[in-house]
Protein backbone atom coordinates (compact mmCIF):
# COMPACT_ATOMS: atom_id res chain seq x y z
CA UNK A 1 0.00 0.00 0.00
CA UNK A 2 1.09 3.56 -0.71
CA UNK A 3 0.83 6.63 1.54
CA UNK A 4 -2.72 7.78 0.47
CA UNK A 5 -4.10 4.28 1.11
CA UNK A 6 -2.34 4.15 4.48
CA UNK A 7 -3.80 7.54 5.43
CA UNK A 8 -7.30 6.18 4.79
CA UNK A 9 -6.68 3.47 7.35
CA UNK A 10 -4.77 5.43 10.01
CA UNK A 11 -7.87 6.21 12.06
CA UNK A 12 -8.95 2.59 12.28
CA UNK A 13 -5.33 1.58 12.87
CA UNK A 14 -5.29 3.89 15.90
CA UNK A 15 -8.52 2.36 17.20
CA UNK A 16 -7.26 -1.15 16.38
CA UNK A 17 -10.39 -2.00 14.41
CA UNK A 18 -8.62 -3.03 11.20
CA UNK A 19 -8.34 -6.70 10.24
CA UNK A 20 -5.10 -8.29 11.53
CA UNK A 21 -3.47 -8.47 8.09
CA UNK A 22 -4.11 -4.79 7.39
CA UNK A 23 -2.89 -3.86 10.87
CA UNK A 24 0.46 -5.52 10.11
CA UNK A 25 0.68 -3.92 6.69
CA UNK A 26 0.01 -0.41 8.05
CA UNK A 27 2.48 -0.98 10.91
CA UNK A 28 5.18 -2.02 8.46
CA UNK A 29 4.56 0.99 6.23
CA UNK A 30 4.49 3.47 9.12
CA UNK A 31 7.72 1.99 10.43
CA UNK A 32 9.46 2.70 7.15
CA UNK A 33 7.78 6.00 6.15
CA UNK A 34 8.75 9.12 8.09
CA UNK A 35 5.84 11.18 6.78
CA UNK A 36 3.16 8.63 7.71
CA UNK A 37 4.87 7.94 11.03
CA UNK A 38 4.81 11.68 11.93
CA UNK A 39 1.21 11.95 10.75
CA UNK A 40 0.20 8.99 12.90
CA UNK A 41 1.86 10.54 15.96
CA UNK A 42 0.14 13.84 15.29
CA UNK A 43 -3.22 12.09 14.95
CA UNK A 44 -2.65 10.22 18.20
CA UNK A 45 -1.75 13.44 19.96
CA UNK A 46 -4.83 15.25 18.57
CA UNK A 47 -7.05 12.33 19.58
CA UNK A 48 -5.70 12.41 23.16
CA UNK A 49 -6.27 16.17 23.33
CA UNK A 50 -9.84 15.72 22.10
CA UNK A 51 -10.52 13.05 24.68
CA UNK A 52 -9.19 15.22 27.48
CA UNK A 53 -11.22 18.21 26.37
CA UNK A 54 -12.73 19.79 29.52
CA UNK A 55 -16.32 18.98 30.42
CA UNK A 56 -18.17 21.99 31.81
CA UNK A 57 -20.96 22.22 34.36
CA UNK A 58 -23.81 24.42 33.15
CA UNK A 59 -24.99 27.23 35.38
CA UNK A 60 -27.73 25.99 37.70
CA UNK A 61 -29.77 29.03 36.62
CA UNK A 62 -30.09 27.36 33.21
CA UNK A 63 -32.24 24.61 34.74
CA UNK A 64 -34.31 27.23 36.55
CA UNK A 65 -34.88 29.21 33.37
CA UNK A 66 -35.90 26.13 31.40
CA UNK A 67 -38.32 24.95 34.08
CA UNK A 68 -39.87 28.39 34.49
CA UNK A 69 -40.37 28.68 30.75
CA UNK A 70 -41.86 25.19 30.39
CA UNK A 71 -43.76 24.16 33.53
CA UNK A 72 -43.78 27.62 35.10
CA UNK A 73 -42.37 26.24 38.34
CA UNK A 74 -38.87 26.68 39.76
CA UNK A 75 -36.69 23.66 40.36
CA UNK A 76 -37.02 21.77 43.63
CA UNK A 77 -34.08 22.51 45.87
CA UNK A 78 -32.42 19.89 47.99
CA UNK A 79 -31.60 20.50 51.64
CA UNK A 80 -27.96 20.92 50.64
CA UNK A 81 -28.84 23.55 48.05
CA UNK A 82 -30.98 25.46 50.54
CA UNK A 83 -28.17 25.24 53.07
CA UNK A 84 -25.75 26.54 50.46
CA UNK A 85 -28.05 29.33 49.37
CA UNK A 86 -29.08 30.70 52.73
CA UNK A 87 -26.22 29.73 55.02
CA UNK A 88 -22.97 28.56 53.47
CA UNK A 89 -22.90 31.13 50.66
CA UNK A 90 -23.31 33.89 53.24
CA UNK A 91 -20.72 32.32 55.49
CA UNK A 92 -18.19 32.02 52.73
CA UNK A 93 -18.22 35.67 51.71
CA UNK A 94 -14.89 37.41 52.44
CA UNK A 95 -16.57 40.11 54.51
CA UNK A 96 -18.33 37.61 56.74
CA UNK A 97 -15.21 35.48 57.07
CA UNK A 98 -13.20 38.56 58.13
CA UNK A 99 -15.86 39.50 60.66
CA UNK A 100 -15.94 35.97 62.03
CA UNK A 101 -12.15 35.91 62.42
CA UNK A 102 -12.15 39.26 64.24
CA UNK A 103 -14.98 38.10 66.53
CA UNK A 104 -13.21 34.86 67.37
CA UNK A 105 -10.00 36.76 68.13
CA UNK A 106 -11.87 39.22 70.32
CA UNK A 107 -13.64 36.45 72.23
CA UNK A 108 -10.40 34.51 72.70
CA UNK A 109 -8.57 37.56 74.04
CA UNK A 110 -11.47 38.49 76.31
CA UNK A 111 -11.68 34.96 77.67
CA UNK A 112 -7.92 34.77 78.29
CA UNK A 113 -8.09 38.06 80.21
CA UNK A 114 -11.29 37.44 82.16
CA UNK A 115 -11.22 33.74 82.94
CA UNK A 116 -8.48 33.83 85.64
CA UNK A 117 -10.48 36.51 87.44
CA UNK A 118 -13.80 34.85 86.85
CA UNK A 119 -13.37 32.45 89.80
CA UNK A 120 -12.56 35.24 92.22
CA UNK A 121 -15.45 37.32 90.82
CA UNK A 122 -17.82 34.39 91.32
CA UNK A 123 -16.61 33.91 94.94
CA UNK A 124 -16.95 37.60 95.65
CA UNK A 125 -20.55 37.53 94.44
CA UNK A 126 -21.65 34.66 96.73
CA UNK A 127 -24.24 35.74 99.42
CA UNK A 128 -21.95 34.83 102.30
CA UNK A 129 -19.10 36.94 100.90
CA UNK A 130 -21.47 39.80 100.10
CA UNK A 131 -22.77 39.72 103.71
CA UNK A 132 -19.23 39.62 105.06
CA UNK A 133 -18.19 42.56 102.87
CA UNK A 134 -21.23 44.53 103.97
CA UNK A 135 -20.50 43.70 107.60
CA UNK A 136 -16.91 44.82 107.17
CA UNK A 137 -18.09 48.02 105.53
CA UNK A 138 -20.54 48.80 108.36
CA UNK A 139 -17.84 48.08 110.96
CA UNK A 140 -15.42 50.37 109.17
CA UNK A 141 -18.02 53.15 109.01
CA UNK A 142 -18.84 52.67 112.73
CA UNK A 143 -15.18 52.76 113.80
CA UNK A 144 -14.61 55.81 111.67
CA UNK A 145 -17.66 57.45 113.31
CA UNK A 146 -16.23 56.63 116.72
CA UNK A 147 -12.90 58.13 115.79
CA UNK A 148 -14.61 61.28 114.55
CA UNK A 149 -16.62 61.44 117.79
CA UNK A 150 -13.42 61.09 119.88
CA UNK A 151 -11.75 63.73 117.81
CA UNK A 152 -14.71 66.03 118.30
CA UNK A 153 -14.54 65.52 122.09
CA UNK A 154 -10.83 66.14 122.04
CA UNK A 155 -11.29 69.36 120.06
CA UNK A 156 -14.12 70.39 122.40
CA UNK A 157 -11.92 69.85 125.49
CA UNK A 158 -9.07 71.78 123.95
CA UNK A 159 -11.42 74.59 123.01
CA UNK A 160 -12.90 74.83 126.52
CA UNK A 161 -9.37 74.73 128.04
CA UNK A 162 -8.27 77.47 125.66
CA UNK A 163 -11.38 79.46 126.41
CA UNK A 164 -10.92 79.21 130.20
CA UNK A 165 -7.27 79.93 129.93
CA UNK A 166 -8.01 83.00 127.88
CA UNK A 167 -10.60 84.20 130.42
CA UNK A 168 -8.15 83.72 133.27
CA UNK A 169 -5.48 85.62 131.50
CA UNK A 170 -7.94 88.32 130.66
CA UNK A 171 -9.05 88.44 134.32
CA UNK A 172 -5.48 88.81 135.49
CA UNK A 173 -4.81 91.46 132.91
CA UNK A 174 -7.97 93.38 133.94
CA UNK A 175 -6.98 93.01 137.56
CA UNK A 176 -3.61 94.48 136.81
CA UNK A 177 -5.19 97.27 134.83
CA UNK A 178 -7.52 98.10 137.79
CA UNK A 179 -4.56 99.00 140.08
CA UNK A 180 -4.53 102.87 140.56
CA UNK A 181 -1.41 104.70 139.63
CA UNK A 182 -1.58 107.06 142.57
CA UNK A 183 -0.66 104.38 145.07
CA UNK A 184 -1.59 101.32 146.98
CA UNK A 185 -4.04 103.15 149.19
CA UNK A 186 -6.40 104.06 146.49
CA UNK A 187 -6.07 100.79 144.94
CA UNK A 188 -6.86 99.15 148.21
CA UNK A 189 -10.06 101.03 148.73
CA UNK A 190 -12.12 99.41 146.14
CA UNK A 191 -10.82 96.12 147.43
CA UNK A 192 -12.20 96.88 150.79
CA UNK A 193 -15.40 98.07 149.26
CA UNK A 194 -15.60 94.92 147.30
CA UNK A 195 -15.19 92.88 150.42
CA UNK A 196 -17.92 94.85 152.02
CA UNK A 197 -20.24 94.38 149.13
CA UNK A 198 -21.34 90.74 149.14
CA UNK A 199 -23.10 91.14 145.74
CA UNK A 200 -19.78 91.64 144.00
CA UNK A 201 -18.45 88.30 145.05
CA UNK A 202 -19.82 86.64 141.98
CA UNK A 203 -17.77 88.81 139.65
CA UNK A 204 -14.54 88.00 141.44
CA UNK A 205 -15.41 84.34 141.54
CA UNK A 206 -15.76 84.27 137.82
CA UNK A 207 -12.13 85.19 137.47
CA UNK A 208 -10.97 82.22 139.44
CA UNK A 209 -9.58 79.36 137.46
CA UNK A 210 -11.91 76.35 137.17
CA UNK B 1 -40.30 -2.92 28.37
CA UNK B 2 -39.87 0.83 28.67
CA UNK B 3 -36.54 2.34 29.73
CA UNK B 4 -36.36 4.77 32.61
CA UNK B 5 -36.18 7.70 30.18
CA UNK B 6 -39.24 6.51 28.34
CA UNK B 7 -41.15 6.14 31.61
CA UNK B 8 -40.16 9.67 32.51
CA UNK B 9 -41.43 10.90 29.14
CA UNK B 10 -44.74 9.11 29.71
CA UNK B 11 -45.11 10.66 33.15
CA UNK B 12 -44.18 13.99 31.69
CA UNK B 13 -46.87 13.72 29.02
CA UNK B 14 -49.39 12.97 31.78
CA UNK B 15 -48.50 16.32 33.34
CA UNK B 16 -45.94 15.26 35.93
CA UNK B 17 -43.67 18.28 36.34
CA UNK B 18 -41.24 16.41 38.58
CA UNK B 19 -40.55 13.95 35.73
CA UNK B 20 -39.73 16.82 33.38
CA UNK B 21 -37.42 18.34 35.97
CA UNK B 22 -35.62 15.00 36.19
CA UNK B 23 -35.16 14.93 32.41
CA UNK B 24 -33.81 18.48 32.41
CA UNK B 25 -31.38 17.68 35.21
CA UNK B 26 -30.20 14.53 33.40
CA UNK B 27 -29.58 16.12 30.01
CA UNK B 28 -28.72 19.76 30.72
CA UNK B 29 -25.00 19.06 31.13
CA UNK B 30 -24.76 16.91 28.00
CA UNK B 31 -26.62 19.41 25.87
CA UNK B 32 -24.71 22.34 27.29
CA UNK B 33 -21.36 20.73 26.54
CA UNK B 34 -22.46 19.73 23.05
CA UNK B 35 -23.58 23.31 22.38
CA UNK B 36 -20.34 24.63 23.80
CA UNK B 37 -18.24 22.44 21.47
CA UNK B 38 -19.96 24.01 18.50
CA UNK B 39 -20.15 27.63 19.65
CA UNK B 40 -17.04 27.99 21.84
CA UNK B 41 -18.92 30.63 23.79
CA UNK B 42 -20.44 30.16 27.19
CA UNK B 43 -23.33 32.60 26.81
CA UNK B 44 -24.29 31.26 23.39
CA UNK B 45 -24.07 27.70 24.65
CA UNK B 46 -26.41 28.53 27.54
CA UNK B 47 -28.96 30.20 25.28
CA UNK B 48 -28.75 27.35 22.84
CA UNK B 49 -29.16 24.74 25.58
CA UNK B 50 -32.19 26.58 26.89
CA UNK B 51 -33.76 26.67 23.43
CA UNK B 52 -33.04 22.99 22.88
CA UNK B 53 -34.61 21.92 26.18
CA UNK B 54 -37.68 24.07 25.56
CA UNK B 55 -38.01 22.58 22.06
CA UNK B 56 -37.73 19.10 23.57
CA UNK B 57 -40.54 19.90 26.02
CA UNK B 58 -42.75 21.23 23.26
CA UNK B 59 -42.15 18.17 21.07
CA UNK B 60 -42.22 15.42 23.69
CA UNK B 61 -45.42 14.08 22.17
CA UNK B 62 -43.63 13.32 18.90
CA UNK B 63 -41.09 11.02 20.53
CA UNK B 64 -41.58 7.38 19.45
CA UNK B 65 -39.72 4.78 21.54
CA UNK B 66 -39.76 2.30 18.64
CA UNK B 67 -37.77 4.75 16.49
CA UNK B 68 -34.77 4.90 18.79
CA UNK B 69 -33.70 5.80 22.30
CA UNK B 70 -34.76 9.00 24.00
CA UNK B 71 -31.12 10.08 24.18
CA UNK B 72 -30.74 9.82 20.38
CA UNK B 73 -33.97 11.73 19.93
CA UNK B 74 -33.02 14.54 22.29
CA UNK B 75 -29.58 14.82 20.64
CA UNK B 76 -31.23 14.98 17.21
CA UNK B 77 -33.43 17.86 18.37
CA UNK B 78 -30.35 19.52 19.81
CA UNK B 79 -28.29 19.02 16.68
CA UNK B 80 -31.00 20.50 14.45
CA UNK B 81 -31.10 23.64 16.57
CA UNK B 82 -27.31 23.81 16.71
CA UNK B 83 -27.15 23.63 12.92
CA UNK B 84 -29.77 26.40 12.65
CA UNK B 85 -27.74 28.47 15.05
CA UNK B 86 -24.56 27.75 13.11
CA UNK B 87 -26.16 28.96 9.90
CA UNK B 88 -27.34 32.16 11.59
CA UNK B 89 -23.91 32.74 13.13
CA UNK B 90 -22.21 32.15 9.79
CA UNK B 91 -24.50 34.70 8.17
CA UNK B 92 -23.66 37.11 10.96
CA UNK B 93 -19.98 36.36 10.52
CA UNK B 94 -20.22 37.23 6.83
CA UNK B 95 -21.94 40.50 7.66
CA UNK B 96 -19.89 41.53 10.66
CA UNK B 97 -16.51 40.30 9.54
CA UNK B 98 -13.89 38.31 11.36
CA UNK B 99 -12.32 41.19 13.25
CA UNK B 100 -15.53 42.05 15.06
CA UNK B 101 -16.03 38.44 15.99
CA UNK B 102 -12.49 38.28 17.29
CA UNK B 103 -13.12 41.36 19.42
CA UNK B 104 -16.27 39.73 20.77
CA UNK B 105 -14.33 36.62 21.55
CA UNK B 106 -11.65 38.61 23.38
CA UNK B 107 -14.31 40.38 25.44
CA UNK B 108 -15.84 37.06 26.26
CA UNK B 109 -12.59 35.43 27.32
CA UNK B 110 -11.73 38.43 29.49
CA UNK B 111 -14.23 37.30 32.11
CA UNK B 112 -12.32 35.72 34.95
CA UNK B 113 -14.41 32.60 35.56
CA UNK B 114 -12.54 29.38 36.36
CA UNK B 115 -13.98 27.77 33.26
CA UNK B 116 -12.53 30.51 31.10
CA UNK B 117 -9.13 30.32 32.70
CA UNK B 118 -8.96 26.59 31.96
CA UNK B 119 -10.24 27.15 28.49
CA UNK B 120 -7.63 29.75 27.78
CA UNK B 121 -4.89 27.27 28.34
CA UNK B 122 -2.82 26.97 25.20
CA UNK B 123 -3.64 23.33 24.53
CA UNK B 124 -7.40 23.79 24.52
CA UNK B 125 -7.21 26.93 22.41
CA UNK B 126 -4.88 25.32 19.94
CA UNK B 127 -7.20 22.38 19.50
CA UNK B 128 -10.28 24.58 19.31
CA UNK B 129 -8.71 26.70 16.59
CA UNK B 130 -7.83 23.55 14.68
CA UNK B 131 -11.40 22.26 14.97
CA UNK B 132 -12.81 25.59 13.82
CA UNK B 133 -10.67 25.39 10.68
CA UNK B 134 -12.31 22.09 9.67
CA UNK B 135 -15.39 21.89 7.48
CA UNK B 136 -18.67 21.67 9.51
CA UNK B 137 -19.22 17.98 8.63
CA UNK B 138 -15.73 16.93 9.68
CA UNK B 139 -15.81 19.10 12.81
CA UNK B 140 -19.15 17.58 13.79
CA UNK B 141 -17.85 14.05 13.31
CA UNK B 142 -14.78 14.76 15.46
CA UNK B 143 -16.85 16.42 18.18
CA UNK B 144 -19.31 13.56 18.38
CA UNK B 145 -16.74 10.79 18.21
CA UNK B 146 -13.59 12.07 19.89
CA UNK B 147 -14.90 14.69 22.31
CA UNK B 148 -18.38 13.39 23.15
CA UNK B 149 -17.24 9.76 22.89
CA UNK B 150 -20.26 8.51 20.96
CA UNK B 151 -20.27 5.15 19.15
CA UNK B 152 -20.25 5.00 15.33
CA UNK B 153 -23.77 3.60 15.30
CA UNK B 154 -25.08 6.40 17.53
CA UNK B 155 -23.47 9.00 15.30
CA UNK B 156 -24.88 7.28 12.25
CA UNK B 157 -28.40 7.39 13.76
CA UNK B 158 -28.00 10.95 14.89
CA UNK B 159 -26.73 12.28 11.60
CA UNK B 160 -28.89 9.99 9.49
CA UNK B 161 -25.96 8.76 7.37
CA UNK B 162 -24.44 5.28 6.89
CA UNK B 163 -21.88 4.07 9.40
CA UNK B 164 -19.23 3.83 6.65
CA UNK B 165 -19.66 7.52 5.88
CA UNK B 166 -19.30 8.31 9.55
CA UNK B 167 -16.02 6.38 9.70
CA UNK B 168 -14.77 8.07 6.56
CA UNK B 169 -15.63 11.54 7.92
CA UNK B 170 -13.94 10.80 11.22
CA UNK B 171 -10.78 9.59 9.48
CA UNK B 172 -10.68 12.62 7.19
CA UNK B 173 -11.38 14.92 10.09
CA UNK B 174 -8.58 13.44 12.19
CA UNK B 175 -6.13 13.60 9.28
CA UNK B 176 -6.92 17.22 8.52
CA UNK B 177 -6.82 18.18 12.18
CA UNK B 178 -3.45 16.48 12.63
CA UNK B 179 -2.02 18.20 9.56
CA UNK B 180 -3.40 21.58 10.64
CA UNK B 181 -2.01 21.28 14.14
CA UNK B 182 1.39 20.19 12.82
CA UNK B 183 1.43 23.04 10.31
CA UNK B 184 0.51 25.61 12.97
CA UNK B 185 3.26 24.34 15.19
CA UNK B 186 5.66 24.78 12.27
CA UNK B 187 6.59 21.15 11.77
CA UNK B 188 8.23 20.70 8.34
CA UNK B 189 7.37 18.28 5.59
CA UNK B 190 3.55 18.38 5.64
CA UNK B 191 1.50 18.06 2.50
CA UNK B 192 -1.63 19.68 4.00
Amino acid sequence: MKCPQIEERLSEYLERTLPASEMEEVAAHVHGCGNCSALLEEMRSALLKCRSFPVYEPDIALIDRVLLRTTGKPRTRSFRELLDQYFLRTLLTPRFAMGAVVTVLFLTLSASLLLPRAASIATALSPREVFRTMDRGVQAIYSRGLKIYDKKNEWQAQLSFFKNNMFNRLGIMIEQLDVPQEGKKKSGEPRQQQEKNPGDKTSSLLLLPT
Amino acid sequence: MLSSDEKLVERCLQGDDAAWEQIVRSYAKRIYNLSYRYTNRRDEAEDLSQDILIRVYQNLGSFRPDMGSFQSWILKVGRNLIIDHYRQTRRYQQVAGTEELEKMSITDTASQSPERSIERSEEARFLRDGLDALSPELKEAIILRDIEGMAYLEISELLGIPEGTVKSRINRGRLELAKLLAKRRGLPGWQA
